[in-house]
């Protein structure tokens, strides 16, 4: 897979410090799996937090602070202590196969005219931003709209067009607010991208506009 | 080879007398042996420094003792899962807090991080990097980071210590998000040459 967008690097920055919303670490996350580039890069980037630890001053800890992380070594194992080397799922990459267990064509998708299906992934109660899928009809266009805020938009099959290029599976477009754009997919497949919005969508097309209360963007 | 990263606070052990202390071998041996006297010695070398990062998080002493213990206890259960291909060893122990405050603090899944320790142990291109070349690496950064302006270090270490976001320090500092993504690019641009010398 030959992807050529790329996450902006400091989104990449802050994924290695762990302060993105979970929708937007699920993207990242997702195209790392897809990408060998991002996950050389996530590890240099990476060595910024161990250095910094490394560099943090000492406080002084509790007197019987070893004594009760040895009363507490034997508990029992929990997740996350072996590797879940986790299979891929027909069409979905592996960090993406929690939150889409039967596959992209199983999705719930829901309808909202013009070519255009989308499908809410439900994430953690306190995330604070939204994660979906957004299946756009080949050859039909996205309105064009703007950005409330930061929008990062992976394409999981298909591909779409619009002015920053050509976004081919595994590429990311790592949109920040007053960013404007009109993406056409390509025709001959239907483009379905995963996406991370932190506020509403913007839509300026007038179509839009009437179904923006319905699609509850 | 770590007591030269960490010279300011470790002395070098004369040669014979007390064991040389490298947290690499400390892994491997509780990872092997589940060897509890290689957890208390990876303890004393970082729950100071440990809790002086979960400070940063305006957790009260208290609090902050308990997420070092976390983090500790999560090194014993996860040492086996250590390579030198995941870093140096304080590399891979602070994306271990760093997943601790996703779940704990921030009360979100870090199941995306976590799924992808299994893409890395199925990825064929390796780094080839040896854990004291990692070490040395962790030692090269820790430098570049004192040379960064002023205003650039502070972002950073907002952002990765204090666990804020773009937008959290954008509103403490008082100056536009843009400012804050700028500065944060300018920073991994000196940090670059560093972070990009794989040797
Ligand atoms: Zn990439």
């Amino acid at each position: 897979m030959s992807v050529v967008h790329h996450p902006d690097i400091t989104t990449l920055m802050a994924f290695s410090a762990g302060t993105l919303d979970e929708p937007y670490a699920l993207v990242i996350s997702t195209h790392l799996a897809m990408c060998a580039a991002c996950r050389e890069q996530i590890k240099r980037i990476d060595l910024i937090g161990g250095a910094l630890l490394d560099a943090e001053e000492e406080v002084p800890v509790e007197d019987d602070a070893v004594d009760r992380l040895f009363a507490r070594l034997d508990t029992p194992k929990e997740a996350g202590d072996t590797i879940n080397v986790i299979p891929k799922v027909r069409d979905v990459p592996a960090p993406l196969v929690r939150y889409l267990p039967d596959g992209l064509d199983a999705a719930p998708w829901k309808a909202r005219g013009g070519g255009v299906w989308t499908c809410d992934l439900p994430v953690s109660a306190n995330a604070q931003s939204r994660l979906m899928l957004l299946k756009v009809g080949a050859g039909r266009a996205v309105p064009e709209h703007g950005h409330g805020g930061h929008e990062l938009t992976l394409i999981l099959k298909g591909a779409y067009k619009d002015r920053f290029g050509r976004f081919g599976p595994g590429d990311i477009a790592d949109h920040d607010q007053d960013v404007d754009h009109q993406p056409i997919a390509e025709m001959g497949e239907d483009c379905i991208c995963l996406v991370a919005v932190d506020a509403k969508l913007n839509f300026r097309s007038r179509i839009m506009k009437l179904l923006q209360p319905f699609i509850g963007m | 080879m770590y007591a030269v990263v960490m010279s300011d606070t470790t002395p070098q052990p004369a040669h014979g007398t007390a064991p040389i202390v490298d947290p690499a071998e400390l892994l491997s041996r509780i990872a092997e042996q589940k060897d509890r006297q290689a957890l208390a010695e990876l303890f004393r070398l970082l729950a100071p420094r440990l809790k002086s990062m979960m400070l940063k998080l305006g957790a009260d002493s208290a609090l902050a003792e308990d997420l070092v213990q976390e983090t500790l206890l999560a090194v014993w259960r996860k040492a086996h899962l250590y390579s030198p291909e995941r870093g140096a060893p304080v590399t891979w122990i602070f994306t271990i807090a760093r997943n601790l405050r996703i779940d704990q603090l921030r009360r979100l899944s870090n199941k995306p991080y976590e799924d992808l320790d299994g893409i890395d142990a199925t990825d064929d291109t390796p780094t080839g990097l040896q854990v004291v070349e990692q070490q040395q690496m962790v030692s090269r950064v820790k430098s570049a980071l004192e040379t960064l302006p002023d205003d650039q270090r502070q972002v950073v270490k907002l952002s990765f210590l204090n666990d804020m976001t773009h937008s959290d320090i954008s509103a403490a500092l008082g100056i536009p998000l843009g400012t804050v993504k700028s500065r944060l690019r300018l920073a991994y641009g000196r940090l670059r040459p560093v972070l990009e010398d794989l040797q």
